[in-house]
């Protein structure tokens, strides 16, 4: 915003933020005013020589500045940091606010809603925490966790209903996890399956396939990918039953 | 029914991303060939049960000049949009 004023007083008065500020300043030109004028009338009145009246002048101006300086310093200043200072953190607070989730469920549980395409494994269930595999890593989610959404990579989701309770784990291929601010976690994963569904044999026979798919295909091109997210995907599974695949 | 630009391919991109977006894949192409990787690796019955999930089958036909062609029954991606 540009100040289209040439008129100094002008541009200082709506430079001032708060009204106070801009009182101030009436005041300090009031004193200034009052104080040239007692000068004016006291020298007009009283019958003095040039010199001391010059004498006068000068050391009323001072004062004037000085008080000026001094009001300047000791209020306006001030009160500029104080609103500095005000203005900060009640925006801090603003944003504190805004990023931390507040509705937690009885005994700080969180809503879980975990869907796949063709069946919702749970909708609006009360968990105690969701371990997800992120494809930055892995991260847990419990009651009041900050808003968040995380693409998922091949892994296993653990779900834990209860306080000290065993996991329940899924392998996922990938999917998407959005933490809300009221403590509800919407993860959406293409398949969902139990550790005890995954075939150890199928699992090394499609990793070697995969490897030597990699191997054969040309540089850069559609297959060698394929063959790249078997690769993972398999090495993953292998990682979730037990099995170390290199 | 086929669009006029379904022969167009996505555009490959160079500038630092994921391997599988530099080969022209989208996330949907990738997510689902992760997908069939994990249902290749069950045991039965469950392994049966996600196969039947993605089984498909419809009759396709072509019309001209506002008469239909011969319908065919299709039920595998290879015999599918010919």
């Amino acid at each position: 915003v540009e100040l289209v004023t040439h008129n100094m007083y002008e541009r200082r008065r709506l430079a001032c933020r708060m009204p106070m500020q801009k009182w101030m300043i009436n005041v300090r030109v009031c004193i200034y005013i009052s104080m040239l004028v007692y000068m004016y009338v006291h020298c007009s009145l009283s019958p003095v020589s040039p010199v001391s009246l010059v004498h006068r002048l000068i050391v009323i101006h001072t004062a004037v500045a000085v008080a000026q300086a001094a009001l300047h310093l000791t209020t306006q200043n001030r009160m500029m940091m104080l609103s500095r200072s005000v203005l900060s953190a009640s925006s801090r607070r603003l944003a504190v606010k805004a990023f931390m989730s507040t509705e937690a469920g009885a005994a700080g549980t969180m809503t879980l809603n975990f869907n796949l395409p063709h069946e919702s494994v749970y909708s609006g269930a009360q968990v105690k925490q969701v371990i997800v595999p992120g494809a930055e890593g892995e991260f847990g989610v419990t009651a009041d966790h900050v808003p968040l959404v995380a693409q998922l990579k091949a892994g296993v989701l653990q779900i834990i209903h209860e306080e000290g309770s065993e996991p329940e784990k899924y392998f996922v291929p990938g999917g998407f996890s959005l933490t809300h601010e009221n403590s509800t976690t919407d993860i959406s994963c293409p398949n969902a399956v139990k550790l005890d569904d995954i075939d150890s044999a199928a699992v090394t026979s499609g990793f070697e396939a995969a490897k030597a798919a990699y191997a054969s295909a040309e540089a850069g091109s559609v297959a060698q990918a394929e063959a790249q997210i078997d690769i993972d995907v398999n090495r993953a599974l292998g990682n979730a039953i037990g099995l170390s695949l290199v | 029914a086929r669009r006029k630009d379904d022969d167009k391919q996505p555009p490959k991109m160079s500038t630092p991303t994921t391997f599988w977006r530099l080969a022209g894949m989208s996330y949907m192409q990738y997510v689902n060939r992760a997908a069939s990787c994990v249902t290749k690796a069950l045991k039965e019955p469950a392994k049966s049960k996600a196969l039947a999930r993605s089984d498909f089958s419809y009759n396709a036909s072509v019309w001209e000049a506002g008469t239909q062609g011969t319908k065919t029954n299709v039920t595998t991606f290879s015999a599918a949009g010919k």
